[in-house]
C-alpha cells in the first residue's frame, strides 16, 4: 500500500514538472493585467483577443501555415516515390539514398538557416521565403520516408504485382492499389511533418528578413520587447492547436504507431 | 520485389538530389570555410577559437549542462519508468500520452513558462518572499540553473519513453526472483534492471544529451547572453562579429556529436535485433 502510494506521488511529481507550466501560462495569459503575473490579476480574456489583432502575428501565422502545409506536401512528393523505392527495388546506391535523405535530422537547424542563407540567398538572390520552404521541406523529408517506409513495409508487394499481372500499368498499379492502402500512413506523415515544421525554430533564426518571419520567431522577438501578457495567450493558443491536432490523429489513426 | 533497378533508381533521386544539392551542398560550404582564412586554407581558425577564454567556457558549460540533464534524467526516468510499468494497461496508456504531450507542444511555449515561473516577480521569488524566507527576489532567470531545468523538462520525456520501453522488454519475475533470492534494492538495479535495460539508458541518454548540445530556445529565452550555450553563441558570433569562421567551427563540433551520437544509437538498434 505504501509503495502504491510512493509510486503514484512520483508519477504524479514528474507529470506536474511537465505538464504543470502549461497550466501556468494558460492562467496567466488569463490576466486582466498588464503585464505577466501569477496568479493573475483579475480574469479576462482581453489578451487572448489581442493576440488576433497583433498585425504581426497574424502574417507570421500565415507565413508558418505556408511553410507547414506546403514544405510537407513537398516533402511527401519527394518522400512517397523514394520510400517506394527504397522499399519496392534493389536500387543501386540505397544505403548511400537513404544516408543523404536522413540528414537533415542530424544536421542542427540553426546550421542549415545560416548555410542556406550564406550560399542561396545572398549569392543567387533566392528570397528567405524561398529559402524557407526548402529549408522546412529538406527538415520534413527523412520524416516522410521513414513512416511510408514502414507503412509500405508492412504492405504485401504481391498485391502491385498481382495488378501488374492482370495488366494495370506500374503507375496505375500504385495509384489504385498501394496507395490506398498506405493512405493512413501518408496521413501520419503529413501531421508528424505538419507539428515539426510548425514549432521549428533554429532553421529560421538567420532565414528571416522584414516582414518574412516564422510565427515562433516573432514571438521570440516579441518576447524581448514587451513584457505582456499576449505571448503566454499565444502560447497557450499554439499548445491547444497542437494538442488537439495530435489527439484527433491519434483517435483516428493510431498515430503513436508511426512515431 | 521489382527488378528494375533503373525505374527505382529514377524514383529516388528526386529526394536524394534535393537534400544533397540544397541542403547538403551548403552546409559543407559553410563547414569548409572555417578551414580558410585570409583566403588560403590553414587550420589557425581552429586555433584561435580553442584559445579563446569565452569559447572554451562556452564549451565546457554545453558539455556539463548536457551531460547532467541526461544524467538526473535517467535517474527520475529510471523512478517514473519503474512506477509506469507497474500501472494497469488503462493508466499506463494515459500517463504515456501525458508524457508525450509536451513533445508535440511549441518549445517556444514550453520555455516561456519557465519565465513565468522563475522571473524577479515570478512564482517561486513570491512563495520564497511570502514564507518570509527571503527579503529581496533572486536572480533565478539567466543562469545556469535556469537553463537546466528548462532543458529537463524539454527532454525528460525522451528519456522517461526510452526507458519505459526498455523496461516493458524486461520479464517481471526477474526483480521478484533476484528479492527472493535475498538481494536489496540497490542490488536489484545494479545487478538486474541496469544491465537488462542498458540498450535503453544509452538511446534516452544519447537522445537527452545531443538534444542538449544543439539547443538553441532554452538557453535563448532562459540564458540570455549571461548563460550561452553553443548554439546561443553561434547566432551570437554571426549577428554581432559577422564571425562566420567561428560560426563553421561551431558547426562542425555540433555535427560531429549529433553524428557520433546518431551513430552510437544505430548500432544499438542493431545490435538488439
Amino acid at each position: 500500500m505504501n509503495s502504491k502510494l510512493a509510486s503514484r506521488s512520483i508519477i504524479v511529481i514528474t507529470l506536474l514538472f511537465l505538464i504543470g507550466p502549461f497550466g501556468i501560462i494558460i492562467l496567466a495569459g488569463l490576466s486582466a493585467g498588464d503585464f505577466m503575473t501569477f496568479p493573475p490579476d483579475g480574469i479576462s480574456l482581453k489578451w487572448y483577443a489581442k493576440v488576433f489583432e497583433v498585425k504581426s502575428f497574424r502574417a507570421s501565422f500565415a507565413l508558418s501555415m505556408f511553410l507547414a502545409i506546403g514544405g510537407t506536401i513537398a516533402a511527401l512528393l519527394l518522400g512517397i516515390p523514394a520510400a517506394y523505392a527504397i522499399s519496392r527495388y534493389k536500387i543501386p546506391f540505397a544505403e548511400t539514398i537513404k544516408t543523404i535523405v536522413a540528414a537533415p535530422i542530424i544536421v542542427p537547424g540553426i546550421i542549415v538557416g545560416l548555410a542556406l542563407l550564406r550560399y542561396l540567398v545572398v549569392p543567387l538572390n533566392f528570397t528567405v521565403t524561398i529559402a524557407l520552404f526548402l529549408a522546412h521541406t529538406a527538415l520534413v523529408l527523412p520524416y516522410a520516408v521513414r513512416v511510408v517506409s514502414s507503412s509500405l513495409n508492412n504492405l504485401r508487394s504481391d498485391m502491385e504485382e498481382a495488378a501488374v499481372l492482370l495488366g494495370c500499368s506500374r503507375v496505375g498499379a500504385f495509384i489504385r492499389v498501394v496507395l490506398p492502402n498506405i493512405r493512413s500512413g501518408v496521413l501520419a506523415a503529413f501531421i508528424l511533418g505538419f507539428v515539426t515544421s510548425f514549432n521549428q525554430v533554429p532553421v529560421s533564426l538567420f532565414l528571416s528578413g522584414p516582414g518574412v518571419r516564422t510565427l515562433p520567431i516573432d514571438m521570440l522577438s516579441y518576447m524581448e520587447m514587451t513584457y505582456d501578457p499576449s505571448v503566454a495567450a499565444l502560447s497557450a493558443l499554439l499548445a491547444f492547436l497542437s494538442v488537439a491536432i495530435v489527439f484527433i490523429a491519434e483517435k483516428f489513426l493510431g498515430f503513436s504507431r508511426y512515431v | 520485389m521489382f527488378q528494375n533497378n533503373r525505374e527505382g533508381l529514377f524514383l529516388a533521386l528526386p529526394a536524394a538530389v534535393f537534400t544533397g544539392l540544397l541542403f547538403l551542398l551548403p552546409v559543407g560550404f559553410l563547414l569548409a570555410e572555417a578551414f580558410k582564412v585570409e583566403g588560403s586554407w590553414s587550420l589557425q581558425g581552429y586555433i584561435d577559437f580553442a584559445l579563446k577564454p569565452l569559447n572554451q567556457t562556452v564549451f565546457l558549460r554545453t558539455l556539463k549542462l548536457g551531460f547532467f540533464v541526461a544524467l538526473l534524467s535517467a535517474i527520475i526516468g529510471y523512478l517514473c519508468a519503474f512506477c509506469i510499468i507497474n500501472l494497469n494497461d488503462k493508466s499506463r496508456g494515459r500517463v504515456f500520452g501525458l508524457v508525450i504531450l509536451p513533445l508535440m507542444i511549441s518549445p517556444v511555449a514550453r520555455t516561456y513558462a519557465w519565465i513565468v515561473i522563475l522571473g524577479r516577480t515570478g512564482i517561486v521569488n513570491d512563495a520564497l518572499i511570502g514564507m518570509g524566507l527571503l527579503d529581496t527576489p533572486i536572480r533565478i532567470l539567466f543562469t545556469e540553473t535556469a537553463v537546466f531545468i528548462g532543458l529537463l523538462q524539454l527532454f525528460l520525456p525522451l528519456m522517461i519513453i526510452s526507458l519505459v520501453s526498455a523496461m516493458e522488454n524486461l520479464p517481471k519475475d526477474v526483480i521478484a526472483a533476484a528479492r527472493v533470492l535475498g538481494a536489496n534494492w540497490f542490488q536489484v538495479f545494479t545487478k538486474v534492471i541496469l544491465p537488462l535495460t542498458k540498450d535503453g539508458l544509452v538511446m534516452g541518454g544519447t537522445l537527452v544529451f545531443t538534444g542538449c548540445l544543439t539547443a538553441y530556445i532554452t538557453p535563448a529565452i532562459l540564458g540570455g547572453s549571461k548563460v550561452l550555450m553553443l548554439e546561443t553563441l553561434l547566432y551570437q558570433r554571426v549577428n554581432v562579429a559577422n564571425d562566420f569562421i567561428s560560426a563553421g567551427i561551431i558547426a562542425t563540433i555540433l555535427i560531429v556529436m549529433s553524428f557520433s551520437a546518431n551513430q552510437l544509437l544505430k548500432r544499438i538498434a542493431s545490435a538488439r535485433q
